[in-house]
């Protein structure tokens, strides 16, 4: 759905809270393979999406406002300077207060990270797209097909 | 503002648009196409960069009603469990269809002599098989002669490869002792007439950055142009218009600016879809014809027929990399295509090999089917599922009903005004117990192949890209909206071409027949030209 509305981007704090969700949604990998989700720039790319769909920045702009007041309650300036078990337990709870939060967030996320450059190199893939490098398969091995060949003609005339 | 007459007007660039107007070009009659959307630039493809597999879920979506281009009318599918999907084009569906390109059997165009259901069509493979086999060399078709499934049929190129995925898929029929073999695909896999050869991209049904698709727009249409065809694009046409003798004498259309237009033809020849023909035709009333045009017999919308899909994915214990090859193009199996009515239902279905997905589809996946949480486990669940899936689809037969149709919205319009398409579908008893058989023989192929889970989806909404029965072919003319060369009974030179005149369904992608059709059509039109409109 298009939207003609482009709204402000989120602030510098705002931004770094989110960068800090998104690691927590997709963290990164125990052995250094797979990058997380907030370190490859995806807070940028949501940032950017919101701006044109005031539905979903409402909902992660809750989210966000969310965390951050969770964090002073806890004493921290903002989301980030919580420790890490921390910032998990105040996602689970602002999740469990916003059910539209993480949903939203998720799709997006999972949508930009597996786009990304460093993604696909983690999953042994090259960054780029299919065309024009293609892929290559070997070729059809007919070997394969010598059980069908023994069976008896398998439609009916008419 | 009207045009110069032109003897034959087609009406849609599509699959059998195009086959028609190759064909009847060999006349040397003045042609002209009218097709709503526009050439496809191959270079704005979404292979082309790393949002590609967004853009299928966007841009080039498969319903219209997603995609919302500006050559896209919207389809109220609301009352049917599955969606339509089309495309306008010059090259129409062909653009974003996988290329699966299976022939009907010659049982196929006998079901009610030989199992007692709907009709028997008005032609038969016999008559068809030689348009099939110039079809084949026209649109450049890969595969194996020798199937046992199917009357001797020579293949103009090789198979498309299998792959990991496909070979274990093989494995899995051959295990059972069930019947596959490698796909008819609409695909070059070597370079064929100027065209580059498959490149195994993957997702077919973006468009073909390669140009190794065989749609038809690298096809049939610049041969056509060759031999003096034109092509209008964004003409959007409203209605057919008829004289006060009620024979068809043009159509008026909307240019891309919205400004209307006459075009007068001698021969007036409908290739829309199953969806658009009936659409149009409805669209088009007069005095003459007041329930649409050639619907005096109350058949036109209706006998709608998709074909049922349920959907089988299975994870594998290792990476088989099916996001390699070409999409719906691999391994088919027709096992249990023909009726045996000890399965609980009549007539039958083809399994179609599915390839993987790619990175983001397959997280998407994840996490719609609940297989990839967020957080701490998510690299270990994407890792099972990364590159180690595939599947089945079960192409089922569906029989035609005449509660199952198409008429026009009373309220929902395209960009330029003309009633939308509305669509009232209900899935048969025979098709849900079809169904069930299906995805429990795609479950047990897939673990004789070695998948250590399954997840099915059925019936799969989003597989309404087979359009077909609304207008169809029979020699009565109270049964029947056209004769069997596609004439229309009630206005003899107004001919329906595409998957409209379909009587019954079979249980294999429609378009080679389709096209055979139109060829076999254009044929007998210049064999009977002298008194085409007796």
């Amino acid at each position: 759905m298009s939207q003609t509305n482009v709204v402000a981007g989120f602030s510098g704090d705002e931004l770094r809270t989110l960068t800090c969700v998104l690691d927590l949604l997709i963290p990164p990998s125990g052995d250094g393979r797979m990058p997380g989700a907030g370190e490859v720039g995806i807070g940028a790319r949501i940032d950017q999406l919101t701006q044109r769909d005031p539905g979903l920045r409402a909902v992660v702009a809750a989210g966000v406002a969310a965390l951050d007041a969770h964090a002073r309650a806890a004493g921290a300036s903002v989301f980030a300077a919580l420790a890490g078990d921390a910032r998990l337990a105040a996602l689970h709870e602002v999740a469990a207060a916003q059910p539209g939060f993480v949903p939203s967030l998720i799709f997006h996320t999972y949508a930009g990270y597996y786009q990304e450059g460093r993604v696909l190199q983690g999953l042994g893939l090259e960054a780029r797209p299919p065309f024009p490098a293609g892929h290559q398969l070997d070729p059809f091995d007919a070997a394969l097909l010598d059980p069908v060949r023994r069976r008896a003609k398998l439609y009916r005339d008419a | 503002m009207a045009e110069e007459s032109v003897d034959v007007l087609i009406i849609g660039a599509g699959a059998a648009g195009a086959a028609f107007a190759w064909s009847l070009a060999e006349t040397k009659m003045n042609i002209l196409c009218l097709e709503q959307g526009d050439w496809m630039d191959p270079a704005q493809y979404p292979t082309a960069g790393l949002d590609w597999e967004l853009r299928g879920l966007g841009d080039f979506a498969l319903s219209p009603n997603t995609r919302g281009r500006p050559e896209d009318y919207p389809v109220n599918d609301s009352e049917s469990p599955i969606a339509a999907s089309m495309f306008n084009a010059v090259g129409g569906s062909t653009i974003l269809y996988a290329g699966h390109f299976p022939r009907l059997h010659p049982s196929d165009f006998r079901v009610r002599t030989l199992d007692g259901v709907a009709d028997d069509w008005p032609v038969d493979y016999a008559q068809l098989a030689p348009y099939y086999a110039e079809n084949d060399r026209m649109m450049g078709v890969a595969g194996l002669a020798g199937d046992p499934a199917y009357p001797p049929k020579e293949v103009p190129l090789p198979p498309v490869p299998l792959g990991k995925l496909g070979e274990r898929i093989a494995s899995g029929f051959n295990s059972l002792g069930w019947h596959w073999w490698p796909s008819d695909s609409a695909i070059a896999t070597r370079e064929y007439e100027g065209r580059a050869p498959c490149i195994n991209l993957g997702p077919c049904i973006t468009g073909c950055a390669q140009g190794a698709k065989s749609s038809t727009d690298v096809t049939y249409w610049p041969a056509a142009q060759r031999r003096g065809v034109r092509i209008a694009t964004r003409c959007r046409v409203r209605e057919i218009t008829v004289s006060a003798d009620g024979m068809a004498d043009g159509v008026i259309y909307y240019d891309v600016d919205g400004i209307e237009h006459r075009q007068r033809a001698e021969i007036v020849v409908v290739a829309c879809n199953g969806i658009g023909t009936p659409r149009l035709l409805l669209n088009s009333r007069s005095q003459h014809f007041p329930d649409g045009l050639a619907n005096r017999n109350g058949l036109v919308g209706k006998n709608l027929m998709f074909h049922p899909y349920g959907m089988v994915i299975g994870g594998f214990p290792e990476r088989v990399d099916g996001y390699k090859g070409p999409t719906g193009c691999g391994v088919m199996s027709q096992q249990f295509y023909e009726t045996d009515r000890a399965r609980g239902f009549v007539r039958g279905y083809s399994f179609e090999m599915m390839r993987g997905m790619g990175p983001v589809s397959t997280a998407l996946w994840g996490m719609m089917a609940g297989r990839l949480p967020w957080g701490e486990g998510h690299h270990a669940a994407y890792a099972d599922v990364w590159a180690r899936t595939g599947g089945v689809l079960a192409i089922c037969e569906d029989l035609p009903e005449p509660h199952n149709r198409v008429t026009l919205d009373p309220t929902l319009t395209d960009s330029n005004g003309i009633p939308a398409p509305r669509i009232q579908y209900r899935l048969s008893e025979n098709s849900r117990q079809m169904l069930e058989h299906g995805v429990a023989r795609g479950v047990e192929v897939l673990e004789a192949a070695g998948a250590e889970w399954t997840r099915v989806e059925s019936p799969l909404r989003v597989a309404g890209w087979h359009l077909m029965g609304t207008a169809r072919m029979g020699t009565d003319p109270q049964r029947s909206v056209v004769n069997e060369w596609g004439r229309c009974h009630e206005v003899r030179n107004l001919f329906v071409i595409d998957g409209s005149i379909f009587v019954t369904a079979g249980a294999v992608n429609p378009t080679c027949t389709i096209q055979a059709l139109a060829l076999y059509i254009a044929d007998t039109m210049k064999k009977k030209l002298a008194n085409l409109f007796d």
